[in-house]
């Protein structure tokens, strides 16, 4: 179980985060929501112990996070931040040895092989990883991020991704959730930051909806989907409309037409 | 498949280094052979095999002191001043996560150059023990680099990134004040003591004498071994310092002892010959564009080619005005500064 509880964290007196509480547990996915500013980010660097809160605490497995050396933590989560830039020529196969580099693992080949043919990166193994277009170099670094989990543990372990498909097309969106779908079954447990609202609806299990430091709703994707929570947490006209083909829900974010639309009248 | 491929990647680091090794022996040879004193191939090889205890053939007293006394302990000193540089530009290069950085821009050698000036002047009336000269020297330069690396990349850290641009307007601070400080010492020094700081501005292998070499060896060769060590955690902090710590990387901890390590180096090499530019900043760039960024290959083989550019100035500066010396600085820096124009060119077109 990932714990945190009553995390609190303020820049110069004023609150980004207000005691907020969350428990992950392996084999599923929650999605954090929430509009820009809304402490997401500061959220995800806490849980990542990036970043230490003024009060409250985060856990792993049971093990306060301070309490962790880096080397200890690198064993039970791994964490995907927005951007990462690699100052030097390094290729794609070096990059993606480096999540490696805390974990003794058996056959470190084998392991690298498999990330990169799931994360459709295998092609590009031999190439400089700066020469690669956005998305490729974002699914270079889900690779090295999903290697240092990769191979089975006897205990529960965990997978931050902050905004993991902000550079994708639809189909690499897609992919790279279904890639976190699989993980369930590895006892992994996924926490990633979405601004993409469908595909939180339709992969994720739980929500948790961030607004001005505080948890707005957290629930199951039934729970937290509901018009009126989500105008208020993103101060914007939603509608919620059934899936034709899948049954699901989807998420319209069309702005009211009785709302007058602006003119420009000549003085 | 793969497994294999790893394997090869191995075998041919090893490859290459085991080239540069050989390489350095051949400049070595040379650097002791050629000079203005001319000692022929066979006799250079002769006495160097009749200290093995290998008889090969006869040679003169002269040619053998001379060989054994003042060139074996220079050679010495430049390959390791000159591999130290190169060593130690290429951690600092990694820890900064930027290609610029040189011992001699982020202030390490002008830190180091001040505090060995202020010991050089205030230190000579209580040196008439000789292992505090000896020592004291070397340890002063290393203090003096610490502060001022330490001190610039504190100044060039934002959130765990070093900003390039205040990172060189830290460096040039620095630098400046230590020059200036450097100037100031100089005000109240006797002329020995200003003879003696001469040497420091552009660098200089003539003072290298056997006494020397024991310090030099474990105060250099010690912390580039331990260098060596951290190569993995340079390959992982070049995707950044949070990165860094999400794969596991205790960065504080790293980050000091790379701080350390290359300061102790350039310090050293500081206290021993002066100030040498281009070497650390040169080195480490040939490596990456010959051989890729793989820090398990370059910081060696920045040891190795910085040796034996080292050497191979040392010996254009011997030969080039005989009987007089050129003065090493002047060598790396015309070899240098083209190659750094040369640098901020690409960037700059790699850029657009």
């Amino acid at each position: 179980m990932l714990k945190a509880s009553q995390v609190h964290f303020c820049i110069r007196q004023r609150p980004i985060l207000d005691e907020v509480s969350m428990e992950l547990s392996p084999g599923e996915i929650l999605a954090v929501l929430g509009p820009n500013g809304a402490g997401k980010s500061t959220f995800f660097k806490i849980l990542s112990g990036e970043i230490k809160c003024n009060h409250g605490s985060v856990g792993y497995n049971g093990h306060d996070i301070h309490k962790l050396k880096a080397r200890d933590l690198a064993v039970v989560r791994a964490v995907m931040p927005q951007h990462t830039q690699v100052n030097f020529a390094f290729t794609v196969q070096e990059v993606v040895e480096l999540g490696l580099i805390s974990t003794k693992v058996k056959q470190p080949a084998k392991l690298i092989e498999e990330v990169l043919e799931a994360t459709n990166t295998f092609h590009l193994k031999e190439q400089v990883f700066n020469n690669l277009s956005g998305g490729e170099k974002q699914r270079v670094q889900l690779a090295r991020v999903l290697v240092q989990i990769w191979e089975t543990k006897p205990f529960p372990r965990y997978l931050l991704l902050d905004e993991p498909t902000s550079s994708l097309d639809i189909a690499q969106q897609h992919a790279v959730l279904k890639i976190l779908q699989t993980l369930k079954a590895r006892n992994i447990g996924i926490l990633v930051i979405l601004h993409e609202l469908n595909l939180a609806a339709q992969y994720a299990d739980k929500i948790a909806l961030l607004k001005d430091g505080l948890i707005a709703k957290t629930g199951t994707v039934e729970e937290v989907l509901e018009e009126k929570i989500l105008e208020y947490v993103f101060d914007h006209p939603i509608q919620l409309i059934k899936n034709p083909v899948t049954g699901g829900v989807l998420i319209s974010a069309a702005a009211q037409t009785h709302t007058p639309i602006p003119t420009f009248k000549q003085a | 498949m793969n497994f294999a491929l790893n394997h090869t990647k191995i075998q041919s680091q090893n490859l290459i280094l085991i080239g540069f090794g050989f390489g350095l022996v051949l400049v070595l040879i040379a650097s002791l052979s050629m000079g203005a004193y001319r000692i022929p191939f066979p006799q250079t090889l002769a006495i160097l095999l009749d200290q093995l205890g290998i008889s090969l053939g006869s040679y003169e007293m002269q040619q053998s002191n001379v060989l054994l006394q003042i060139r074996t302990p220079r050679v010495l000193m430049a390959m390791l001043v000159g591999g130290g540089l190169g060593i130690a530009g290429a951690a600092l290069q990694g820890m900064f996560r930027n290609p610029l950085v040189e011992p001699g821009l982020i202030g390490v050698s002008t830190g180091s150059a001040l505090f060995a000036v202020i010991f050089m002047v205030l230190i000579p009336t209580v040196s008439s023990l000789a292992w505090i000269k000896m020592l004291g020297l070397p340890l002063f330069a290393f203090i003096g680099g610490l502060i001022c690396v330490t001190s610039v990349y504190q100044l060039s850290k934002s959130q765990g990134r070093t900003d390039a641009a205040t990172l060189i307007l830290a460096g040039v601070a620095i630098n400046a004040l230590a020059a200036a400080l450097i100037g100031l010492v100089l005000f109240f020094a006797d002329d020995t003591a200003l003879r003696s700081f001469t040497f420091w501005s552009l660098g200089d292998l003539g003072g290298a004498i056997w006494s020397k070499i024991p310090v030099s060896l474990t105060l250099i060769g010690v912390p580039s071994i331990l260098l060596l060590f951290n190569s993995r955690q340079l390959n992982a902090l070049a995707l950044g310092e949070q990165e860094a710590f999400h794969m596991g990387v205790n960065v504080q901890q790293v980050k000091i002892r790379l701080l350390i390590c290359s300061a102790l180096i350039v310090g050293v090499g500081v206290s021993m010959v002066g100030m040498i530019g281009f070497v650390g900043l040169v080195v480490p760039h040939l490596i990456r564009i010959l051989f890729g960024a793989d820090h398990r290959l370059v910081l060696p083989g920045s040891f190795l080619l910085g040796a034996i550019l080292m050497n191979f100035a040392d010996l254009i500066a011997r030969i080039i005005v005989i009987p007089a010396e050129m003065p090493i600085g002047v060598i790396t820096a015309l070899i240098g500064a083209p190659f750094f124009i040369w640098l901020i060119f690409n960037l700059n077109k790699s850029k657009n």
